[in-house]
C-alpha cells in the first residue's frame, strides 16, 4: 500500500465531495475542512477548571474542526500515536503530553475504525517508570489502545536522503504504521527555545541521537520530511515556559488550555511559538522548515479554524 | 520396603516441594525488588536469616531491622536441627539440584559422603568473618547464602538469561522467517514480551562487573559435582552459625533397633557428611534432616526422633582451640588488609565511588552493606554495579554507580526501598532529592561547545534538577577560518548538582563524556567537601 501523505488525504477528501459537514463554519475561509484548527478554552473560563475534562473537549472539537478523525483514519488502519513521554514527570509539570489529550485521541481513532492503536516513545528516562507516571500508560489503556515499550534492538535503519543526515535507525513499527499521528506537549527547550511537534519526533529514532544537537534545526528538517506525519496534534493544556525540557517547578508550568491540531507541521510549531510568546521566525526548526517547503510558517495563511469554547 | 522408608519418602517429597517453593519465592521476590510499585518485600530471605542479622547488630551495633524473624529461624534450629540448610535455603536447593546431577558410582558416593575434617573450615570461617564483623568490616555478605544467590542472580544469571531472550528474539524479529502467512515472531514476540514486561519489568540488565560474581557462583555451584553440597559442608558460614545452633537439637537421628550391618548406604546419601552410620552418634551440627538415610536403610534401624532437647549423646565437630585462635588472627589479618589504604581510613577519597542515594557515611555504609545487590536488582537504569576494588578489598562487591548506560533517575529511590540492612536509608523521595551523590565537571578539552566548536547542551536538557544544575553562557567562539560562532557553553552550578549522573550518561561522547561526576561533595561524607556553599547575602548584601 502507498503510503498515505497529506496530499492523498485531501484528494481523497476533495472525491468526497465535501461530505463532511461542520457544525460551525464561523472562521473557515473558504472550504468547509479546515487544515488547522486551533481550540481555546475562553480565558475567563480557565480558572479552576477541571483540567482532564478540558483536555478531552478541547481535543475533540480540535479534531472536528478537521473533518474529525475519519479523515485520517480509516477502517483497519494501524494507527502509531507518538505522544511526548519523555521525562519521569507528573502531568501537572508539563513535561510529557497530558495523558487525557492522549486517550481522547486513541478513543477517535478506535471509533474511527482503527484496527489497532498503538502509542510509545523513546523515552529520555527509565521507560518504565516515564510512561508510569506521566499517566499515559493508564490513560492509553483505559481507552483501549497499546503501551508499546520501544526496544533498542527493534530500530532499524533507514535511508532519510537529507539535508544533513543520509541515514539513521528509526523503529520499525512506527515507520510501518498506516496513520502517524504526532501528538507533542508545548514547553520550553534551552537549546532549540520551544519544543513541539517537529521536534517530539526525536522519540522515533534511537543511535546517538544526542548529536543531533549539533544540527538540531536541520536533523528535525530531514527526519519530518521522511515521515510526514498524517496529524499533529499539539497539546497546550498545559505548557513549560522554563526549565524545559523536563521541568520539576509546578510554578514553571502555565495552563493555556489550547489544543491545536492540523496536517502542517510547521504551521502547527508557528502557532506554538506564538503562544509562548516567540516570533514564529526566530524558532530555527520552523524557519527552517519553511524553507526547506515542509509546511507554512505563516499558519493564519492556511484554512484554519479558531473555536472558543 | 518398611513403613518407616514410605514415611520418609514421604516427607522427602515434601522437602522436595517445600524446596521448590522457596526458590520460587526467592526468585520472585528477587524480581520484585524491581518493581517500584510492589512493597518492600524482597528482603524476606535477609530477615530469617541469622548471620545477616547478627552481623548488622554487631558491625552497626544498633538492633535492625527482622530480628525477631532471624530468632524464628534460630529457634527453628535450636528444636529441629539445620532444617534451614535442608529444607529452606534457596542456595542450597540450586546446590542440591546440581549434585543430583552426578551419576554417583558406590564407592564415589562413599567417599564423598564420608567426613572431612575441612568441613571445619566453614565454623573457622565464620569465626573469623563475626570477629570482623565485630571490628566494624562486614564481609559476611561474601559468603552467605542469601546475600550470594541473591548477587549471583541479580548480576549474573538473570542479565545473562535477558540476553539470550533478548538477543534471539531480535535476531528472530529481524529476520522474520515466515512459512506462507505463518511468521516465526508469532511465537517469539510474546515470549519475548512476556520476560521483558513481566520477568525483567522492563529494565534491561547490563552488568561490568557481574562476570565475575557469575564466575564465582558457577564454581560454587561446579564443585558440587566434586563433593554434594560442597559449598554448604565447607565453606557456608550461616551454615556453620546453624551448626553451632544445631549441635544438641531436639530432633535428631536415633537407632531405633540393633539390626544395623554397616552396609554404608547411609553414608552414601549423606549430602552433609553428617556420619549417619554412627546412629545416635552422628554430628547433628552437620546434618540438614533431609531424612535420605532414614530412607535408604533397609533394616529400618535409623529415625528421626524427637529426644529432650540439649540432651547429650550426639557428636560434635570440634573446633579445637588452635583453630579457633587461627581463626581470630586471621580476622585480625582481614582487618588489616583492608584497613591499611589511607582510603580505608578516609584519608582520601575514590572519585569514581558514587554511592547509592541515601547511603551512610563510609564506614557505615561498610559495616552494614552486605552486598547482597538487591539494590542492583531494584535500579531500573542499572547505574548501580558491583564494586570490584575502587571501595577497597573490604568493599568488594558493594554498590557504587556507573554512569552510561545508567544514571541515577531522579524521581525514583528503589534501591534504598529494598535494602535488607538499611545501608541505604530510606529517605522520602524529597528529601532523597536533595542528596547530593556527587558533582559533576565539565572536560573542557572534550566538550564540544568548550573544544570543538559545536553546538550541544544535551547535559544541560537532561539534568532533571527543577531549576537546572547545568546552566549555560552564549559565547561568541572563534572557528578555524577566522568566523566565529554563538555557542551556547555549559557550566556546572555546585550547590545544584546532585550527582546524579545522567549528564554523563547521556553526553554523545560515548567513549569518555565530556561531563563526568565525582564522589566529590557528596552528603554523606563532611570531608569530601571541596566547595563551600555560596553564601545567602543578607539585607545589607554581604
Amino acid at each position: 500500500m502507498p503510503r498515505q501523505t497529506r496530499r492523498t488525504f485531501l484528494g481523497g477528501l476533495a472525491a468526497a465531495g465535501g461530505a463532511v459537514t461542520l457544525g460551525s463554519v464561523g472562521s473557515l475561509a473558504q472550504t468547509d475542512v479546515a487544515d488547522m484548527s486551533i481550540t481555546r478554552l475562553s480565558a475567563d473560563k480557565i480558572e479552576g477548571v477541571d483540567l482532564a475534562a478540558i483536555a478531552d473537549e478541547l481535543t475533540r472539537k480540535s479534531i472536528a474542526s478537521l473533518g474529525g478523525m475519519q479523515r485520517f483514519v480509516k477502517k483497519g488502519d494501524e494507527v502509531w500515536l507518538k505522544p511526548n513521554i519523555g521525562w519521569n514527570r507528573a502531568p501537572e509539570l508539563a513535561a510529557n503530553t497530558n495523558p487525557d489529550v492522549v486517550a481522547t485521541l486513541v478513543g477517535l481513532c478506535l471509533e474511527a475504525g482503527a484496527k489497532r492503536v498503538r502509542v510509545g516513545d523513546n523515552p529520555c528516562h527509565s521507560a518504565r517508570q516515564t510512561y508510569r507516571r506521566s499517566g499515559i500508560a493508564k490513560a492509553v489503556e483505559a481507552a483501549g489502545g497499546e503501551v508499546v515499550y520501544l526496544d533498542e534492538k527493534r530500530f532499524k535503519e533507514y535511508k532519510l536522503n537529507g539535508d544533513r543526515l543520509d541515514a539513521w535507525p528509526l523503529y520499525k513499527e512506527i515507520v510501518d504504521s498506516d496513520v502517524l499521528i504526532n501528538v507533542p506537549v508545548l514547553k520550553h527547550h534551552g537549546l532549540s527555545k520551544v519544543s513541539m511537534a517537529m521536534k517530539n519526533l526525536m522519540g522515533v529514532i534511537s543511535g546517538q541521537r544526542s548529536a543531533w544537537h549539533q544540527d538540531l534545526d536541520l536533523c528535525l528538517c530531514d527526519i519530518t520530511n521522511f515521515l510526514k506525519p498524517h496529524l499533529n496534534v499539539l497539546d497546550a493544556v498545559r505548557a513549560l515556559t522554563a526549565n524545559g525540557p523536563q521541568g520539576g517547578n509546578p510554578s514553571d508550568v502555565i495552563t493555556p488550555c489550547v489544543v491545536a491540531a492540523g496536517v502542517d507541521i510547521v504551521a502547527l510549531d508557528a502557532f506554538g511559538a506564538e503562544l509562548m510568546g516567540h516570533d514564529p521566525t526566530t524558532i530555527k526548526s520552523v524557519a527552517r522548515g519553511h524553507a526547506a517547503g515542509l509546511g507554512e510558517i505563516d499558519y493564519r495563511k492556511l484554512t484554519l479554524k479558531e473555536m472558543s469554547i | 520396603m518398611t513403613p518407616l522408608q514410605k514415611r520418609a519418602r514421604l516427607l522427602i517429597w515434601l522437602r522436595r516441594i517445600v524446596q521448590v517453593f522457596s526458590l520460587s519465592l526467592f526468585v520472585y521476590l528477587l524480581l520484585n525488588a524491581a518493581n517500584e510499585e510492589a512493597g518492600t518485600g524482597s528482603s524476606f530471605f535477609f530477615d530469617i536469616d541469622p548471620l545477616v542479622q547478627i552481623s548488622t547488630i554487631l558491625a552497626a551495633h544498633k538492633v535492625t531491622g527482622m530480628w525477631l524473624l532471624a530468632l524464628g529461624t534460630t529457634l527453628l534450629t535450636l528444636l529441629l536441627g539445620r532444617v534451614f540448610c535442608g529444607w529452606i535455603c534457596p542456595l542450597g536447593v540450586v546446590h542440591n539440584a546440581v549434585s543430583w546431577l552426578r551419576q554417583r558410582k558406590a564407592a564415589f558416593r562413599l567417599r564423598a559422603g564420608a567426613w572431612s575434617g575441612w568441613q571445619r573450615a566453614k565454623y573457622c570461617l565464620l569465626i573469623g568473618l563475626l570477629l570482623l564483623t565485630l571490628l566494624g568490616a562486614n564481609w559476611i555478605g561474601v559468603f552467605d547464602p542469601a546475600t550470594m544467590l541473591t548477587r549471583s542472580l541479580s548480576v549474573g544469571v538473570l542479565p545473562g538469561l535477558y540476553y539470550f531472550v533478548d538477543a534471539s528474539s531480535a535476531a528472530i524479529y529481524n529476520s522474520d522467517p515466515h512459512i506462507g502467512p505463518l511468521h516465526l515472531t508469532g511465537i517469539s514476540e510474546p515470549i519475548y514480551h512476556l520476560f521483558r514486561d513481566r520477568i525483567f519489568l522492563g529494565r534491561q540488565p547490563v552488568h561490568p562487573g557481574g562476570a565475575l560474581i557469575l564466575l564465582v557462583f558457577i564454581v560454587a555451584v561446579a564443585l558440587n559435582l566434586y563433593r554434594p553440597r560442597f559449598w554448604c559442608r565447607y565453606v557456608c558460614p550461616t551454615g556453620a552459625l546453624l551448626g553451632l545452633f544445631a549441635r544438641r537439637p531436639a530432633l535428631r537421628l536415633t537407632s531405633i533397633n540393633g539390626d544395623c550391618n554397616n552396609c554404608g548406604l547411609c553414608t552414601r546419601v549423606c549430602p552433609a557428611a553428617a556420619e549417619p552410620e554412627r546412629q545416635d552418634e552422628h554430628l547433628a551440627g552437620e546434618c540438614f534432616g533431609c531424612w535420605n538415610c532414614v530412607e535408604v536403610c533397609k533394616k529400618g534401624s535409623l529415625d528421626f526422633r524427637f529426644a529432650a532437647p540439649f540432651s547429650r549423646g550426639v557428636s560434635a565437630v570440634d573446633i579445637g582451640k588452635r583453630r579457633t585462635i587461627g581463626s581470630l588472627l586471621g580476622g585480625l589479618g582481614g582487618l588489616a588488609l583492608f584497613r591499611i589504604s589511607p582510603r580505608a581510613q578516609g584519608l582520601d577519597h575514590n572519585p569514581e565511588l558514587i554511592r547509592p542515594p541515601g547511603s551512610l557515611a563510609e564506614p557505615d555504609f561498610l559495616s552494614r552493606c552486605v552486598q547482597c545487590g538487591l539494590c542492583m536488582q531494584a535500579c531500573p537504569t542499572a547505574v548501580l554495579q558491583p564494586t570490584f576494588d575502587e571501595a577497597g578489598l573490604e568493599g568488594l562487591w558493594t554498590p557504587m554507580l556507573r554512569p552510561r548506560p545508567g544514571y541515577c533517575e531522579y524521581e525514583c529511590k528503589r534501591c534504598s526501598e529494598v535494602c535488607p540492612t538499611g545501608a541505604i536509608e530510606d529517605l522520602l523521595l524529597e528529601a532523597k532529592k536533595q542528596v547530593k551523590i556527587g558533582l559533576a565537571s565539565f572536560d573542557t578539552t572534550r566538550c564540544l561547545p568548550y573544544a570543538y566548536g559545536r553546538e550541544c547542551i544535551v547535559c544541560e536538557e537532561h539534568c532533571p534538577v527543577p531549576d537546572k544544575a547545568i546552566y549555560f553562557e552564549e559565547v561568541e567562539v572563534p572557528l578555524r577560518d577566522g568566523s566565529t560562532r554563538l555557542l551556547k557553553q555549559p557550566k556546572v552550578d555546585p550547590d545544584l548538582c546532585i550527582g546524579c549522573s545522567i549528564c554523563e550518561a547521556k553526553c554523545p561522547f560515548t567513549d569518555l563524556a565530556g561531563i563526568r561526576v565525582t564522589s566529590a561533595g557528596e552528603t554523606r561524607h563532611p570531608r569530601n567537601q571541596p566547595i563551600l556553599p555560596e553564601a545567602s547575602t543578607d539585607e545589607w548584601g554581604y
